[in-house]
């Protein structure tokens, strides 16, 4: 059984058990303040008149609850037409971002070409470089390729993250070469080893670059809403900021729990695989 | 029996002798798996090369010019870079951000790391607390704003206020005084991504060999220098390699400052990249451009620097 | 392999430096299939499924008026960041709308079209009303922007607020001494903020533009091509040291001081407020995002110095064409503002369609504005519209019976957002600072100011 710092006789004895056990509560009741907390307020604003929630955010339903705020969130802001985009431009990232990092985690890792380093150099570069900045020149280069309005403008350059390609790198830098050679020995080329041997045994590291990049995704407000000016391609990240000023603000805080509702539920369900199973080990060793 | 070996003579002539060296000809990299190396790393090159390369190469461009979007630009030198130098707001907004900077590495440092400890030692429910601890940054910012924007109101009945009353603690003015509004927004900035900077060192600390505390326990080492002396070296490169990501990310805060404050109160929390913002949008609608990229240019340089001394520096400290 | 790399590097730099960002020479007209001119006009973020359908409607409408036009809606919001790329990326829609307070800038900077000649043409052309009409002026006064909406500031009340506090809300402040002792007095019996005022986002030099005209200051004089900066004055140094009284000596301005626009609307719908200025049309959405409480509301006309130079802030809105049009395309987009944003003002069917829709939509009717025109067609107009008014008219006479009586006066033309930024930092400083120099502030505000304009 997998021990920590802590030895089963140490957990055995009450003087070590109790401290420890006591800063475990109250570890528990900050992240249930600080990470439920403010989920809670939103649910309970969700529901309540704009003018309770302005006057006195804190009272639990001072003067009842207002259920017809959801309803007029679904059907005003049309809710489910944009969840629709949300999830293909979270998909659509969620490959682009996925083929990027593993192909070239493969390459500078495993494959170690000769100019390797510089490669990787010039990725890691990017991330002194203001993404502010970037705005208008990548802007122009969208416009240029007539990607406007369509979901290439997110998904290509959402594939230019080079956090990504360093993790999976590292990653697949730990994973033990003999598995490689064997499977060379075996006469696989290149493209097989990558496909049959790597791929298989990065689950981990899938699942974790997944989860940055759906998260990522769903989060994007600035750079849709730049590219993508047909409300009919709009993600809600985009779409709610837009009615901010046209719908009341009661009904603008439901839309906004109805929209954070699903990635947040989406994370609960698949936050097992890259939180244990040592999904980051790899990533993060020696 | 061994056998000696005697060292061969070497024979030194006037000329230098060069042997004669295989050439690296394209068929020899081509027979060495180069072309299928390339192929593999064309998604990376092609993604990165026009979005992300090329806008850098056209801001640099930039920087040298005078534009107003609409026509052709003009090319000033470095008119751009005197411009930047010459605004007294610069001093003020590096100041800031090397405030911010020092605030969010006192606090957002040290609570991930030291709650990563506490979870993995839970038995059973670690998910929860991991969950937990990561759902902060799974909310979208425009939500997290209108929430810590009601938290953060400064009269008596906002809601941090009302919780501080209640412990007999007087209402506090967080944004809206200048010396609390950097750490009011340093706390929200830690809230919304200490989770997963504490995912990386939960997987760090699970990477740990159980077998070095035993070692330890056997020399009779209490929890304290358990920790001391075995986790936190075994977490080394872990903790280099978030160290300077955190001061490069916090470096670059932006959404903060923005959404929060708007600079205020007094440039009390203007950072350089909210100033790169101004240069850019906001007053001049794009016509100082030029100035923009001219700073994130000298931020990027500062930071690559910055980076490249403390890869040297962490070298003998690290242990790859 | 390096040699290489880098030499894709460089082409690369190469080619997309030659590409530049935007380009010189004639823009072609877009023309569709049917040799029709295209035009892209911009149409509201948001709106609601009835208010979509009557825009269609006046598509349609123009459409059959112009045959060889081919209008295409295109939703449009004004926002510093997507307005600056749209602009360079040239996708921007043919006839958009931008705020009084940019539009001088977009004229300096050339990044709107020169429409002048062609809005010269309009029947109204010469019955704008001349202060409004600057705000889309030249420096040699030609009409390159067209003023589709005009407004003034004006003193935002809470009647309730005033009711508790035992003032009457019939009978609001008229000086700018009663409004320190109205605020005092909420703040003592209600423990609300008695005034409070816009600081960020350029919104506080806004405001404290709006109070130095009001005691009869001015911000910039401009004389010929030389702008001079006039904010280290006397009427100024009244108007921050009564801020800085009501703020540290009577405690009437409540605890939170970085106001927006939208937050200090929220707050004042929440009741947190009792007064403040802002422009006098605000009532649309304190009650359409706030879901204010009609009965709250109370506005009266901005409380002006005895000076004859003293006058109120206007504002509005203008209704631009890009710059990266072709000939055809220009006449098309003036002809559409006459139409569409115009149309509102001087044609009956028109109002009455504009009025019926926000009535049915549940957006107020009636809020007050000023004529973009002459007096004579405002006054018409307010006719045509009067059956679908849902706005609490009584509450608002305070206002409504004396704006006219007041003089409007344009915004400083030059530089006038970074102006605004400026005078941000001064008012954030009397607020959140007890020693607060203002005399240095004001100076040091001016310098910079004359800093600023001196460059542009």
């Amino acid at each position: 059984m997998s021990r920590g710092v802590i030895s089963p006789a140490e957990w055995a004895s009450p003087r070590v058990r109790r401290p420890l056990r006591v800063l475990q509560g109250v570890l528990l009741a900050a992240l249930l303040v600080v990470g439920l907390g403010p989920m809670l307020w939103l649910a309970k604003a969700a529901v309540t008149p704009t003018q309770d929630t302005l006057r006195s955010p804190l009272a639990i339903f001072p003067h009842g609850i207002d259920l017809a705020n959801l309803a007029t969130a679904w059907t005003r802001v049309n809710i489910d037409k944009y969840f629709l985009n949300t999830v293909v431009m979270a998909a659509g990232s969620w490959l682009v971002q996925l083929v990027v990092a593993t192909t070239a985690g493969y390459a500078l890792a495993v494959l170690r070409p000769r100019y390797g380093k510089l490669v990787s150099g010039v990725v890691l570069a990017t991330l002194f470089v203001p993404s502010i900045v970037l705005l208008v020149p990548l802007y122009l280069t969208v416009v240029r390729a007539s990607m406007v309005n369509t979901f290439w403008a997110v998904w290509l350059p959402a594939g230019a993250n080079a956090f990504n390609v360093v993790i999976v790198q590292r990653f697949f830098a730990n994973l033990p070469r003999e598995v490689f050679e064997a499977a060379r020995v075996d006469g696989a080329g290149p493209f097989r080893v990558f496909w049959s041997v790597v791929l298989p045994m990065s689950r981990p590291i899938i699942g974790v670059v997944s989860v940055f990049a759906v998260v990522a995704s769903w989060k994007d407000f600035l750079w849709p809403l730049l590219v993508l000016p047909d409300p009919a391609v709009q993600p809600l990240s985009v779409r709610l900021p837009a009615l901010q000023r046209y719908v009341e603000l009661d009904v603008f805080l439901a839309a906004l729990a109805i929209s954070s509702v699903i990635p947040i539920a989406l994370f609960l369900v698949f936050q097992r695989l890259f939180l244990r199973g040592g999904a980051l080990e790899g990533a993060v060793k020696g | 029996m061994a056998v000696k070996i005697l060292p061969r003579p070497v024979r030194t002539t006037a000329v230098r002798a060069r042997a004669p060296r295989r050439r690296r000809g394209p068929r020899t990299w081509l027979r060495g798996g180069g072309l299928s190396t390339l192929v593999f790393l064309s998604p990376l090159l092609v993604v990165f090369g026009f979005f992300s390369w090329g806008p850098i190469i056209q801001s640099v461009v930039m920087s040298v010019q005078e534009t107003n979007l609409v026509t052709a630009a003009t090319f000033v030198g470095l008119d751009n870079f005197a411009a930047v130098f010459a605004d007294p707001l610069l001093w003020t907004a590096v100041r800031n951000t090397l405030w911010f900077a020092l605030l969010a590495l006192l606090l957002g440092y040290p609570v991930p790391l030291v709650a990563a400890v506490l979870i993995s030692e839970v038995r059973g429910r670690r998910g929860l607390f991991a969950a937990l601890a990561y759902l902060p940054v799974v909310v979208p910012p425009v939500v997290a704003v209108l929430l810590w924007k009601f938290f953060f109101d400064a009269g008596p009945h906002g809601v941090f206020n009302t919780i501080l009353g209640a412990v007999g603690l007087g209402p506090a003015q967080w944004l809206q005084d200048a010396d609390s509004a950097m750490p009011s927004l340093v706390l929200e900035a830690t809230w919304a991504a200490a989770g997963g900077t504490m995912i990386i060192y939960l997987a760090a600390l699970a990477a740990v060999p159980p077998e070095l505390y035993e070692a330890a326990e056997i020399d009779g080492a209490s929890v304290w220098r358990k920790v001391w002396h075995v986790t936190l070296p075994n977490l080394r490169n872990v903790l280099l390699v978030t160290f300077i990501l955190q001061i490069i990310g916090t470096a670059q805060v932006f959404l903060e400052p923005f959404l929060f404050t708007g600079g205020g109160p007094a440039h009390a929390t203007t950072t350089v990249l909210l100033l790169i913002y101004d240069y850019a949008f906001a007053d001049s609608l794009g016509g100082d451009y030029g100035r923009a990229t001219a700073l994130s240019l000298l931020l990027a340089a500062v930071l690559a620097v910055f980076s490249a001394v403390y890869f040297r520096v962490t070298r003998s400290w690290s242990t790859s | 392999m390096r040699s290489f790399l880098s030499a894709t590097v460089v082409s690369c730099a190469l080619v997309l430096a030659a590409c530049g960002s935007g380009g010189g020479g004639a823009v072609e007209d877009e023309v569709n299939a049917d040799g029709k001119v295209i035009l892209e006009v911009a149409m509201d973020a948001g709106l609601e499924q009835n208010a979509v359908d009557a825009f269609e409607a006046r598509v349609a409408q123009f459409e059959k008026a112009h045959p060889d036009v081919d209008v295409r809606p295109q939703e449009y919001t004004w926002t510093a960041a997507t307005f600056t790329s749209q602009l360079a990326g040239g996708t921007i829609p043919d006839v958009f709308t931008v705020p009084f307070t940019d539009g001088r800038g977009l004229i300096e900077r050339g990044q709107i079209a020169d429409v002048s000649t062609l809005v010269a043409k309009l029947p109204y052309a010469k019955s704008f009303n001349p202060n409004v009409a600057r705000a889309g002026q030249a420096i040699d006064g030609k009409q390159w922007a067209v003023p589709i909406a005009a407004y003034a500031q004006a003193l935002h009340y809470n009647r309730t607020l005033f009711t508790q506090a035992g003032l009457d809300p019939d009978d609001p402040p008229s000086t700018w001494a009663e409004v320190r002792s109205a605020a005092r007095q909420i703040t003592a019996r209600t423990g609300q903020a008695g005034y409070a005022q816009m600081t960020t986002d350029n919104t506080g030099g806004w405001i404290l533009a709006t109070a130095d005209y009001a005691y009869g200051g001015r911000l910039e004089i401009l004389k010929g091509d030389k702008a001079t900066a006039t904010i280290d004055t006397d009427q100024m140094a009244d108007v921050l040291t009564l801020v800085r009284s009501m703020r540290w000596d009577d405690g009437s301005m409540g605890a939170n001081f970085l106001y927006d626009w939208a937050g200090i609307n929220q707050d004042f719908a929440a009741g947190r407020i009792g007064m403040y200025v802002s422009g006098g049309g605000n009532y649309g959405n304190l009650v359409t995002q706030n879901a204010l409480k009609p009965a709250d509301y109370g506005v009266t006309v901005l409380p002006l110095a005895d000076d004859r130079d003293a006058g109120v802030l206007g504002g509005g809105t203008l209704a631009v064409v890009s710059p990266k049009t072709g000939e055809k395309t220009r006449a098309a987009a003036v002809q559409w503002i006459d139409f569409f944003y115009l149309g509102k003002l001087t044609d009956k069917a028109a109002a009455v369609l504009n009025a019926k829709t926000q009535a049915e939509s549940g957006q107020p009717v009636g809020t007050p504005d000023l004529p973009v025109l002459d007096r004579a067609t405002w006054d018409a107009q307010q006719k045509w519209i009067a059956q679908y008014v849902n706005v609490p008219v009584d509450q608002l006479k305070p206002y409504t019976s004396r704006m006219f009586d007041q003089p409007l006066l344009p915004e400083p033309a030059r530089s006038t957002q970074d102006v605004y930024k400026i005078l941000d930092n001064v008012v954030q400083t009397v607020l959140t600072d007890r020693n607060a120099d203002i005399p240095s502030l004001l100076a040091d505000a001016q310098s910079q100011a004359q800093a600023l304009l001196d460059r542009g």
